[in-house]
């Protein structure tokens, strides 16, 4: 389904792509029935916490540089906000960039009688107000669940400020109650950020490529591979600026950190200025990265200088591969991550030869935006290349339903990261890591950098046995004898 | 300067999470478990401010990802979801080990009319305590939603003690998870108490529990120590339990100010003088030693930071400022309350600020907001080129002290994520730890140090 950006709101992504957040049995079925169109979602009869889209709306808008964002919701709803431009401002500019700020959030601080009588005007006066303390370059007002319940325009507000200001206003739908997905809140923040940002190029295509994901960590590792194919490697990511985005309309290719984040703005780019998305291989990994430059070599006609750079990568991480491997031998992980880092990260540990008993998903999508038919999501690709096939399942950070799985499987180690999956594991005497993601498990580099945690947390077990000696378990004999997916509900709308 | 934020209500870089934040108070409380009819994301944002985002702090019985929610839909907003609350409930008492669960609702649940008290009502008599409080955010923030856990334990689980136990004090007006040196505090707190001759009776941290809160009623009065939080507690519980209190307005920090917490609550309740004076004595003895043993550090070839801004909750400004003033010997320039102070409290919350040792405490700028990034604003535009200033504040604050080469003390939420450990600036000994913090970040910035 193609994208349309003349609509006020990107759809959800079940609408779109038909996702899902509940999902158990192997790799291969579910890349087959995603493939076929006929995967079916499971509802939970029981859930606990999540994450939502508003979350995900906000911090990837208020994370550009230039950028103010006003959420027209009550005062707790960007509160979280603090985790994400905490992140952002622990790396420490590179010299000459001006000091770092935090990201700019004003919220409109919602009260009772404005959810009987409505606060445009409020809306109006807090954008005002904004843009008089801050001065940013462009605002983006964000809705949230109860901006949207009591009817309040904010696309409306936004034309009307659009005109008003001399800077570019922008709505974007970020009502958490609009979507299960949380990272439907990428696509209102590409929906959004590619209204007020892209603008069609003039003049010819640049030798650029571009990468969409959280932030520029890890750079350094990968842009001589690209320097060496004669691109300039374009980000679009936390600190981004207006001039960044411009700029991706005339490059070559995109490729993105992951799919949840990075579908909807690389599909953009392709489908709006013919940037072509590169999406099937992730260059996670050394097999991930041998696929992704090959297809970028062939892409821009280098295949000779690709497979000079793969040949000395390979052989610069032989020996520290090799002993990795040694040290893994025989162990067994499970994983809980977001829909795009689940299957790239069962890859990386097949490639170090580890068994991987169990993936989770966070969320899965079975297609993705861009057009192309030809190109298939990296999971599926995986599944018909490299025969990768093992249990896995679908839950979005339902944690009471992955502690059931993890004590089912017991494995070696857990990788996962965010959403409390390490820490159960850790109560619970499994060691586990938080992982890495984006530039720096790029490539065979990555492989070690990753393989190499993995060895540190199997070198000394102490501090998780003993912590593993004193679990309590906050849970009755009832839940401890359940089977991992006893909530699924047919009937449960969700 | 143009800061529009007075005239708006508008709210930067917030320093409180909303109404939601209150089930932090019930997960302080060992084996109560919150549930909650809200969004999937509602208990998220308010773990930030109050937790994560706050001296890298989580729930210790049931880590916030296994907190029953409703998860609040587009299509309930449609046809209400109250009946798929009432089937997570009772899953909830089925699987969950806990002694008390409290069922929460957030925004939108309540403006489509579900009726939590209703629900609620059907698991009457069952064997464990089910509670309900309501917490939506657009109602108020967090300490809203303190007050209204607090409140519902009071009003809808305890009864009225047969007996008086005059020893025992009941600890109030330490917000768990929001004041981030709470465990500490309350454990140091304890101890003091323990030893002037209380039997302090704490319903937060570990251990404590459901037995701890059976017995608030039996208390022979209770103790308020902060400006303005859960002062309607103990007012309702004196009330229901005719039990008295004593309102001591902050948490003392440093000498000065915990010889007056000491003297004055001993007396009131009758207790041993001479020997709180020992204690005092031996004490400040303590205190007086370590500032001695780092005087060079402190002062030698250094300047020192001699004025301070605060932007923090109003029970860490008030002790801050007492502190400061009195003992370190500084000057304030802006206090900003950050925590929506209701406004007919405002008065008498700024008439503590009253009572320190400077000579016209009248001059003092307090000022009561919702808006975090205002202190912000001023700091910025403020000229500091030939003033040492000090901030206290929090992780928000940090950043432009940083970039201003202010040294900097996180004191209040979100502090920032980094682990808040055994800390706390309570009393003698924790005063000691604020000035070392003070002046290690001067000295980190470079600041202190006379070419």
């Amino acid at each position: 389904m193609a994208i349309d950006l003349t609509l006020k709101e990107s759809a959800t992504r079940e609408q779109r792509l038909g996702s899902i957040t509940g999902y158990d049995g192997k790799l291969s079925d579910l890349t087959k029935q995603g493939c076929a169109g006929c995967l079916l979602n499971k509802g939970r009869r029981f859930q606990t916490v999540s994450s939502c889209s508003h979350t995900h709306t906000i911090n990837q808008l208020s994370g550009l540089t230039g950028a103010l964002v006003v959420d027209h919701g009550p005062i707790g709803c960007s509160g979280g906000q603090i985790f994400f431009t905490l992140n952002r401002n622990r790396l420490n500019p590179p010299p000459g960039v001006p000091p770092l700020e935090h990201s700019k959030i004003i919220s409109t601080n919602l009260d009772e009688s404005d959810t009987i009588f409505g606060a445009v005007e409020k809306l109006r006066q807090t954008v005002l107000a904004a843009y008089e303390r801050h001065h940013p370059k462009e605002i983006f007002i964000v809705s949230s669940c109860v901006s949207a319940i009591i009817g309040d325009d904010i696309f409306s507000v936004a034309q009307e400020l659009n005109e008003e200001l001399d800077i570019p206003v922008i709505a974007a739908a970020g009502e958490g109650l609009r979507s299960k997905i949380w990272a439907t809140g990428f696509d209102s923040y590409s929906h959004a950020v590619s209204k007020a940002r892209f603008s069609p190029p003039t003049g010819e295509r640049n030798p650029i490529i571009n990468y969409s994901g959280f932030g520029p960590v890890g750079r350094q590792y990968v842009e001589p591979f690209f320097t060496r194919l004669g691109l300039q490697l374009n980000l679009l990511v936390g600190g981004s600026t207006q001039e960044d985005f411009h700029r991706a309309t005339t490059a070559i290719a995109s490729w993105g950190q992951c799919s949840s984040q990075s579908n909807y703005i690389l599909s953009v780019l392709e489908q709006e200025y013919g940037v072509r998305y590169l999406q099937s291989h992730l260059p996670y990994g050394g097999i991930g990265f041998e696929r992704f430059m090959r297809d970028l070599g062939k892409l821009i006609g280098k295949e000779d200088i690709v497979e000079e750079i793969i040949a000395e990568e390979k052989e610069k991480y032989k020996d520290q591969i090799d002993a990795i491997k040694a040290r893994l031998k025989g162990k067994r992980a499970f994983i809980a991550l977001g829909s795009g880092f689940a299957y790239e990260y069962s890859r990386l540990l097949w490639e170090l030869g580890v068994e991987v008993q169990h993936a989770i998903g966070y969320h899965f999508d079975p297609v993705l935006d861009q057009n192309n038919l030809e190109s298939e999501i990296a999971a599926a690709t995986d599944v018909k290349e490299l025969k990768l096939d093992f249990d896995t399942s679908i839950n979005d950070g339902q944690e009471m339903e992955t502690y059931l799985l993890v004590k089912e499987y017991n494995p070696d180690f857990l990788v996962s990261r965010g959403h409390e999956a390490s820490a159960w594991s850790m109560l619970q005497g499994i060691p586990s890591l938080d992982t890495e993601i984006g530039f720096v498990i790029m490539g065979y580099r990555g492989l070690v950098e990753f393989g190499t945690t993995i060895v540190e947390v199997l070198d000394s077990k102490n501090f998780v046995e003993k912590l593993g000696a004193r679990y309590v378990s906050p849970f009755t004999e009832a839940y401890e004898g359940l089977s991992p997916f006893s909530f699924y509900d047919e009937e449960a709308a969700i | 300067m143009s800061v529009k934020a007075e005239i708006t209500s508008c709210v930067e870089q917030p320093r409180i999470a909303c109404a939601i934040g209150g089930i932090y108070t019930a997960l302080a409380i060992d084996r109560v478990l919150p549930i909650l009819h809200a969004g999937p994301g509602c208990q998220g944002q308010a773990g930030a401010t109050l937790a994560g985002a706050n001296g890298g702090q989580n729930a210790d019985t049931y880590l916030e990802s296994v907190i029953p929610s409703t998860n609040f839909s587009e299509s309930d907003v449609v046809f209400g979801a109250a009946e798929r609350l009432s089937h997570v409930v009772e899953e909830s008492l089925k699987y969950y080990d806990a002694d008390m669960f409290i069922v929460s609702d957030g925004c939108v649940s309540q403006i489509v009319g579900d009726d939590i008290e209703e629900v609620v009502r059907t698991f009457e008599g069952r064997e464990k305590p089910v509670l309900h409080a309501s917490l939506p955010g657009f109602k108020g923030n967090n300490l809203f939603g303190h007050s209204e856990i607090l409140k519902a334990i009071v009003e809808q689980y305890l009864t009225k003690s047969d007996h008086v136990n005059e020893k025992q004090v009941n600890v109030w007006g330490i917000v768990p998870f929001y004041d981030t040196f709470w465990v500490a505090t309350l454990e140091k707190l304890e101890a003091l108490l323990t030893e002037l001759g209380f039997e302090p009776n704490i319903i937060y941290g570990h251990g404590k529990g459901l037995k701890a809160v059976d017995k608030i009623p039996s208390a022979g009065f209770n103790l308020l120590i902060s400006p303005w939080v859960d002062l309607d507690i103990v007012k309702l519980l004196e009330e229901k339990f005719d039990t008295p209190y004593f309102h001591y307005p902050n948490i003392p920090i440093g000498p000065t100010q915990t010889a007056d917490f000491v003297r004055k609550l001993v007396k009131y309740a009758n207790l041993d003088e001479v020997g709180a004076e020992r204690i005092i004595k031996r004490e400040e003895d303590r205190y007086y030693y370590y500032l001695n043993h780092s005087i060079k550090f402190i002062f030698t070839c250094r300047v020192t930071p001699r004025e301070f801004y605060i932007n923090s909750s109003a029970s860490q400004a008030l002790a801050l400022t007492k502190y400061l003033i009195n003992d370190l010997g500084m000057t304030p320039r802006k206090i900003f309350i950050s925590e929506g102070v209701p406004e007919e409290l405002q008065e008498e919350v700024r008439s503590y600020f009253n009572d320190v040792q400077h000579e016209r405490p009248e001059d003092l700028e307090v000022i009561f907001t919702n808006d975090g990034g205002l202190c912000d604003t001023y700091v910025k535009s403020e000229d500091t080129t030939f003033r040492k200033t000090a901030v206290f504040g929090t992780t928000w604050d940090e950043l432009t002290a940083k970039n201003l080469k202010l040294p900097f003390v996180p004191v209040s939420a979100p502090a920032g994520d980094l682990m808040v450990g055994v800390k706390t600036y309570f009393a003698w000994e924790g005063a000691i730890n604020l000035a070392a913090d003070l002046y290690n970040d001067a000295a980190n910035k470079g600041l202190g140090t006379v070419s």
